[in-house]
C-alpha cells in the first residue's frame, strides 16, 4: 500500500511517497526523511537569522566560520558548478535578488553586487571563509540537495518505490517507471516524463517583471516565456542544471552531457528542445 | 545490483497550439480522523469546540472563515488542539490540519489535501489528444497514470499565513478559554 504525505517545507509543499513497506515503518521512514528536509531548511534558510547561512554573512569578511557538514557540502557542490558554468550558476547572486523584491533583505549583514562564487572559500574540516562581502544564496540547489537526503532515507528503510517531491524538484526510483507532467507556466502542449531512478527539476521563467530568475554574469533578469525541465541521476544537480540552461543555452547543453543529464527546453516561441546526453 | 529503471521524455505531436490550461491535479493524503490518530498518537477523545465567534472570524481571516476546532484529550486532560483549515491560492485549494500541544505550540502540520483550481474537460481533451500513439499506453490512461508534477515552485505562503492566524486564535480564543 503507498503511504503519502505532504508539508510545507523549504516555502513550498515536500510531498514524499512510499510503497512496499508496512504502514508503520513506512511511517517512521518518511519522518526520518521529513527531519532531513528540515534540517535542511534551518541550515541553509537564507532570512534565518540562526542558519548557517546567515552565521556566514554576519561574520567579518576573511573569518573562518564553522558550518554543518551537509552546508559545506551544497556550498562545496555550488561552487564546483559555478566554476565549471563559468557563472552562469552563481550563489551569491543575492544581492540582485535582494534589490529586485525576490529577497527578504537580511537585517544583520551588507552583501556586495560585486562577490562572485570565487569569494567563496571552502576549507578542510567543515569550514569556510568569504574574501568579501558576499549574500549567499542557495535557493537554486538546496532544494534539489533536501529531496536527494530525504529520498535517500526512505531508500534506506528499505521502500521498494519511494518518490520526494518539493514543488516540482522531483526524485524518485522503483521498480516500473512513473509518470510525470511537466508544467511549464501556461503551456498546455507540456511534455511528459517517464522518470525511473532519476531525478526532474523545472524552472519557469515568469512573464512578470518580478521573474526570479536573474543571469549571473550580467544582474539582468532573463528573457521570460523560456521554462526548462532537467533530468540527472540526482536532484541537487537537475534543481542547479535548470538555472545553467536558462542563462545559456550553448554552455548548458556542454554541462549537461558531462552530468548525463538532459533537459527539455521551451523556448519564448513555445519550441520545445531536448538538449544534452543522448 | 539490479539496473536502474530508465527515464524518457514523451514529448507532445507537432506544436499543436493549446489553449492555455492545467491538468487539474488533486491528492488526498490523510483524512481528518487518520491526521487526529497521526498528530495525536495518545489522544483518546477529540472534543468538537463550537464555531469561532464571528466578529473574531472575520477580524482574523475575513467572513465566512470558520476553521474547524478540535481539543484532543486523554483520560480526561487536554493533551492540546487540533485545527483543520483550508487556504486558497492563486492556483490551489489546501485543506491542512494544524496540531497544538498543551503550552500551544506548533506540534506538527499535515496537509490533508491539496487541489489545483484550474483545469477543464475540455482542455484536458484537448491535452490529451496530442499524445495518442506516442507511447504504449491509451490517451486517456495518460493523464490518469500522471504521478506527480514538476513545475514553477508552488509557494505555500499562504499555509504559513494560515498557521500565523490560527496560532492568533488560540491565543486570542482557545487558550484562555480553556
Amino acid at each position: 500500500m503507498e503511504i503519502a504525505r505532504a508539508r510545507p517545507w523549504l516555502g513550498t509543499l515536500v510531498e514524499m511517497r512510499v510503497d512496499g513497506l508496512a504502514e508503520a515503518r513506512a511511517i517512521t521512514a518518511i519522518e526520518a526523511a521529513f527531519a532531513e528536509v528540515a534540517a535542511v531548511h534551518r541550515l541553509m534558510s537564507f532570512h534565518d537569522a540562526a542558519s548557517d547561512l546567515s552565521r556566514l554573512h554576519r561574520a567579518r569578511v576573511g573569518a573562518v566560520v564553522h558550518v554543518d557538514a551537509r552546508t559545506w557540502a551544497v556550498l562545496d557542490a555550488a561552487c564546483a558548478l559555478a566554476e565549471e558554468s563559468d557563472g552562469r550558476f552563481d550563489p551569491t547572486i543575492a544581492p540582485h535578488l535582494v534589490e529586485r523584491g525576490l529577497l527578504p533583505m537580511p537585517a544583520a549583514s551588507r552583501g556586495s553586487a560585486s562577490a562572485s562564487w570565487r569569494d567563496i572559500e571552502l576549507l578542510p574540516r567543515r569550514r569556510v571563509r568569504l574574501r568579501e562581502r558576499a549574500w549567499i544564496d542557495l535557493g537554486g540547489i538546496a532544494k534539489g540537495h533536501a529531496v536527494d537526503r530525504a529520498l535517500a532515507c526512505l531508500r534506506a528503510a528499505g521502500a521498494a518505490t519511494a518518490s520526494v517531491n518539493a514543488g516540482g524538484d522531483l526524485a524518485r526510483y522503483g521498480i516500473e517507471p512513473e509518470r510525470i507532467a511537466l508544467r511549464h507556466g501556461d503551456a498546455g502542449d507540456a511534455p511528459v516524463i517517464e522518470l525511473g531512478d532519476a531525478a526532474v527539476a523545472t524552472s519557469v521563467v515568469a512573464t512578470r517583471a518580478r521573474a526570479a530568475h536573474v543571469n549571473p554574469r550580467s544582474g539582468r533578469a532573463l528573457r521570460a516565456r523560456r521554462a526548462v525541465s532537467v533530468l540527472a541521476a540526482n536532484c541537487m544537480i537537475a534543481d542547479a542544471l535548470t538555472k545553467v540552461v536558462l542563462a545559456d543555452t550553448r554552455i548548458g547543453e556542454r554541462i549537461l552531457r558531462r552530468h548525463r543529464a538532459t533537459a527539455c527546453l521551451r523556448d519564448g516561441e513555445r519550441r520545445w528542445r531536448i538538449l544534452g546526453a543522448a | 545490483m539490479t539496473r536502474p529503471v530508465r527515464s524518457r521524455w514523451i514529448l507532445p505531436l507537432g506544436l499543436v497550439a493549446v489553449p492555455a490550461f492545467h491538468a487539474a491535479w488533486a491528492t488526498q493524503y490523510l483524512s481528518v480522523a487518520e491526521a487526529q490518530r497521526a498528530m495525536f498518537a495518545d489522544a483518546d477523545a477529540f472534543h468538537v469546540l463550537p464555531p469561532v465567534d464571528a466578529a473574531l472570524a472575520t477580524e482574523l481571516g475575513g467572513a465566512g472563515w470558520s476553521p474547524q476546532v478540535f481539543e484532543a484529550g486523554k483520560g480526561g486532560a487536554r493533551l492540546g488542539w487540533f485545527i483543520v483549515d483550508r487556504v486558497i491560492g492563486k492556483t490551489e485549494l489546501i485543506t491542512y490540519a494544524l496540531a497544538l500541544d498543551a503550552t500551544g505550540a506548533v506540534k506538527a502540520i499535515e496537509i490533508l489535501d491539496y487541489r489545483e483550481t484550474h483545469g477543464s474537460e475540455v482542455r484536458l481533451a484537448a491535452w490529451r489528444k496530442q499524445f495518442v500513439g506516442k507511447t504504449a499506453h491509451d490517451a486517456v490512461e495518460l493523464d490518469r497514470d500522471i504521478k506527480g508534477i514538476s513545475g514553477a515552485t508552488l509557494s505555500t505562503r499562504h499555509v504559513t499565513e494560515g498557521v500565523h492566524r490560527l496560532l492568533q486564535l488560540h491565543e486570542r480564543a482557545l487558550r484562555v478559554a480553556g
